[in-house]
């Protein structure tokens, strides 16, 4: 009864996708969920009239004007059909200080091209020289996705790609000559990644900066949870089966060191190919170590743990109009660099503020709104003392602090109008998503554990036999796309193992 | 190959070689330990502390306030693993899972005592009898002090929020509502929470005001918490006779300055008083209702579809068993499911908090809209509440097992 041929662990993005994809290539296929909803991240949640959005700023990589982008090819793959709303303007970033500025971007290419020259102008062609460095990139990227080539034929055919590859988004952008404040504005989505542009690699910057560009962002009509739903349709309309509240506490091994299944809610599932949306870390953590090779160990043991979040989430009983909120989203930095901005991110260094009405005009109740504050916070970030005692104080503490501020820097007034609010923290990250310290990252993409090395090293970092990963802590690193792409990856990879009898 | 721009020559191609050999080093000069355990981390602990998937607790004293309304002191379990209990905001309930007749069924109950009270190592919740209620008759009647109780973490959004409500509070309490405005007042006395409360109490009489005393004497030493009884079968000294109408709540509300009104009690309380609140116009964010608890009749709405009388099967999946159920069209398909013994999930039973969230695969239902806490996209793709669903046809639902611990 409860052999598969393909258990998937987490209905997170990754994983809805693994799962819908095996079994819609026919494999019998089981998703186990720990909480009673899917989606991790991508879901929503109800305050009194106010439905909110969890944590999709915008997706990416995911266009009617461009058939290559890869979440719509999976969508359309699987049949998905979730409405979707897109938005013209792709950010407005407020830098405050004496080298401020305060610039608005479009997407799209040209209108993007435009923005820029606008704000600073002299600079469209060396941005444009910048972005179109993503064709060699994508050239580069179709060879690998059959296996890595081999060095010397990537180094004489593909060395855009491999000098690109080799060196953050700053060095990448002085190379190309971009001025100083337009390279400052096209940082601003470093946040998105976690990491500063003079540490994140360039290649993983350009493609997310060319993704937003090229294909304008959108966001589900009825918020990401109606994605999640969508993928489960697809796996369930395929014979495929979903478990809810079975959450995964033992992988299982044969006596070949390979994972032949797991145990969920007291009961042990076995499969040829398990496919984890789970963190390595609590995969090991659930194994008998004696399963898990040194290098995975060290691998985990040296990873830093990625990005969190403080979100604050209001639903307010004015109009977006009669609150004085314009854009969709809104970066508001204190400095022009990043590294500034990632040090300060406790007071004010970098946080995003979006409006959901502006991109969904009824996306609450008439004569309300919402407003969706991100702060970015990384391990080590909370309070020391921090206890159940005096949690919630800090909360409400933290979340007062960047309302105010956002408050005074636009001049408007957002208190008063507080009908409802929620307040995440790594804390509540923990609790929902049970990764180490909250991470919702996975591992940190700084340094050298950046896409390039993660997907050089792949084989090698990922020795578990009959085991594949997928999520924001695979190769691909964070975002909606990343989620759902490494999904795809996993079901290809485990389709392609069992077809050949692997 | 057009894929050579020359101004990126002064980048190296050794960069690429360099960063792989740099995670090699990284890796190779690591600790090979096995990963530390979750409950490591600061921030996983600490929401295993606000959040633990179950609280073992026992009755450690009961007080009698009347043969139909009794309170339970409960601590933590130490025999079955019970630690430390989860702090909470006053307001907020427990779910306790009541095991009667070899069946499992769980109920929610707001915390009477205060945040702070937890510190002494304890909980209170109050239990009145409801007619024709399964659970609070048998609390009342089989609870002794050293029963096992098996709670859910606090739960629940009827809290103070202080950038949210205003700095006066107008509670209005029916009944066992008292109890979470019993947390409010103890919270506000003992400086946890930073208030006014001030607290509109309906009772048949004086006697029936279990904790108005108590509240009273809090007021005296705090002059944050003021209460008024309000009467609607006798007459009493320095008591409100008759029901909360608008023109009570102008009477004892702040004159120039907003203020937030709380209401928890009955559902034939929030029926009442909704209608006078709607005379005084007051913003939605100024109003707050505690859960409506449980929904019964539904037949009795306008549009409801049938007569109400039918019985209808219900096909139930749960992790891979599937069992038929019968039940009457007037019952929730929650309610027909615990008393066939399945143990389902539920948390809030009023609509809101979608702990019970399952998927619809077959059937028509009939759910009311004032308590369709669903979100958008459940609508359409089938998922319900069954705890506030009511079955128009034989139905076949999938329904996610509790979690096991």
């Amino acid at each position: 009864m409860n052999q598969y041929d393909v258990i998937v662990v987490g209905a997170g993005n990754g994983g809805l996708v693994a799962a819908a994809m095996t079994a819609k290539a026919g494999y019998r296929t089981l998703l186990l969920e720990k909480h009673n909803i899917p989606g991790g991240c991508a879901t929503s949640f109800v305050r009194g009239r106010f439905e909110f959005e969890p944590s999709l700023h915008e997706l990416c990589s995911e266009a009617t004007r461009d058939d290559q982008s890869s979440v719509t090819s999976i969508f359309r793959d699987l049949g998905v059909d979730v409405p979707l709303l897109y938005e013209d303007t792709l950010l407005r970033v407020i830098c405050r200080g004496e080298n401020g500025y305060d610039v608005t971007l479009k997407a799209g290419w040209e209108p993007f091209l435009d923005s820029m020259e606008a704000a600073v102008p002299g600079c469209r062609e060396s941005v444009k020289t910048f972005l179109d460095l993503i064709n060699p990139v994508d050239d580069a990227m179709g060879l690998m996705n059959d296996g890595i080539p081999n060095p010397v034929m990537l180094m004489k055919k593909h060395s855009d790609f491999i000098r690109i590859a080799g060196h953050s988004a700053e060095e990448v952008m002085d190379a190309v000559g971009i001025p100083q404040k337009a390279k400052d504005i096209l940082n601003t989505y470093w946040g998105y990644l976690g990491v500063p542009t003079d540490e994140l690699n360039g290649l993983h910057y350009l493609s997310l900066l060319t993704a937003y560009i090229k294909g304008h962002p959108s966001m589900p009509y009825h918020r990401s949870h109606e994605m999640s739903l969508a993928l489960v349709k697809v796996l369930q309309d395929n014979g495929g089966t979903i478990y809810y509240n079975r959450e995964v506490t033992r992988f299982l091994y044969d006596g070949q060191d390979a994972v032949c299944g797991v145990i969920a809610g007291g009961e042990a599932f076995w499969a040829k190919k398990v496919i984890s949306n789970v963190i390595p870390n609590n995969v090991f953590n659930r194994s008998d170590n004696r399963h898990i090779s040194k290098r995975s160990r060290k691998l985990a043991n040296a990873r830093q743990l990625g990005m969190t979040f403080i979100t604050i989430y209001l639903g307010l009983d004015c109009t977006m109009e009669e609150l004085g909120v314009k854009d969709y989203s809104v970066f508001v930095v204190n400095d022009p660099n990043p590294r500034k901005q990632y040090d300060d991110r406790l007071d004010f260094g970098m946080y995003i503020v979006n409006c959901l009405n502006k991109a969904l005009p009824d996306a609450t109740p008439e004569g309300t709104c919402t407003l969706f504050f991100t702060l970015p916070y990384y391990p080590g970030d909370l309070p020391e003392d921090l206890s159940p005692e005096n949690y919630k104080k800090f909360k409400n503490d933290i979340a007062e602090k960047f309302i105010k501020d956002y408050e005074q820097l636009m001049g408007i007034s957002i208190i008063p109008h507080i009908e409802e609010i929620s307040i995440a923290t790594p804390i509540t990250f923990a609790r929902y998503l049970s990764t180490p310290r909250g991470a919702v990252y996975g591992y940190s993409n700084g340094g050298w554990d950046n896409v390039v090395t993660r997907a050089a090293m792949e084989a090698m970092d990922y020795d578990t036999a009959n085991l594949y990963f997928c999520g924001g802590h695979y190769i691909r690193g964070d975002g909606y796309p990343s989620g759902y792409m490494t999904g795809e990856m996993a079901a290809k990879a485990v389709i392609r193992a069992l077809k050949e009898g692997k | 190959m057009a894929n050579k721009n020359k101004l990126l020559e002064s980048l190296s191609m050794s960069g690429f070689v360099k960063t792989v050999a740099e995670r090699l080093r990284a890796v190779g000069k690591s600790s090979d330990a096995p990963v530390p355990d979750l409950l490591s981390y600061p921030e996983n602990k600490l929401a295993q502390q606000l959040h633990p998937h179950v609280q073992f607790l026992i009755v450690e004293d009961i007080i009698d306030h009347s043969p139909d309304m009794k309170s339970y002191i409960l601590a933590a379990d130490l025999k079955r693993g019970g630690d430390k209990l989860a702090w909470f905001s006053a307001g907020q309930y427990l779910v306790l899972q009541i095991e009667m007749d070899g069946k499992t069924i769980s109920r929610p109950y707001s915390i009477a005592s205060s945040p702070c009270d937890t510190k002494d190592g304890y909980y209170q919740i109050t239990v009145k009898r409801v007619e024709g209620g399964v659970a609070s008759g048998y609390i009342l009647d089989n609870w002794t002090i050293g029963t096992p109780v098996t709670a859910s973490a606090p739960l629940g959004d009827f809290t103070y929020e202080r950038l949210r409500d205003a700095k006066t509070v107008i509670g209005i309490a029916g009944g066992s509502g008292i109890t979470p405005f019993r947390a409010f007042a103890r919270a506000i006395a003992q400086g946890e929470e930073d208030f006014n409360l001030v607290l509109l109490y309906g009772s048949r009489t004086k006697k029936d005001a279990v904790f108005s005393d108590e509240i009273a004497a809090l007021a005296e030493t705090c002059n944050k918490i003021k209460i008024v009884n309000v009467l609607s079968a006798s007459k009493a000294k320095d008591c409100e006779q008759g029901f909360i109408t608008a023109k009570l709540i102008q009477k004892y509300a702040p004159k120039d300055e907003a203020y937030s009104v709380f209401l928890c009690g009955p559902q034939a309380m929030y029926r009442f008083v909704d209608k006078e609140l709607a005379t005084l116009s007051l913003r939605q964010k100024f109003v707050r209702h505690e859960l409506f608890g449980e929904y019964f009749h539904p037949e009795q709405n306008d549009d409801y579809p049938q007569d109400g009388k039918a019985v209808y099967t219900l096909t139930v999946h749960m992790a891979g068993q599937t069992k038929t159920v019968s039940c009457p069209a007037d019952t929730s398909l929650l309610r027909a499911m615990e008393a066939a013994g399945l143990n389902p999930p539920s948390d809030c039973r009023s609509g809101r908090c979608g702990w019970c969230h399952s998927q619809l695969l077959k059937g028509d239902v009939y759910v009311p809209e004032s308590v369709d806490g669903r979100r958008m996209a459940d609508k359409i793709y089938g998922y319900i509440h069954p705890c506030c669903t009511f079955p128009l046809s034989d139905c076949e639902l999938d329904v996610p097992p509790m979690p096991k611990l």
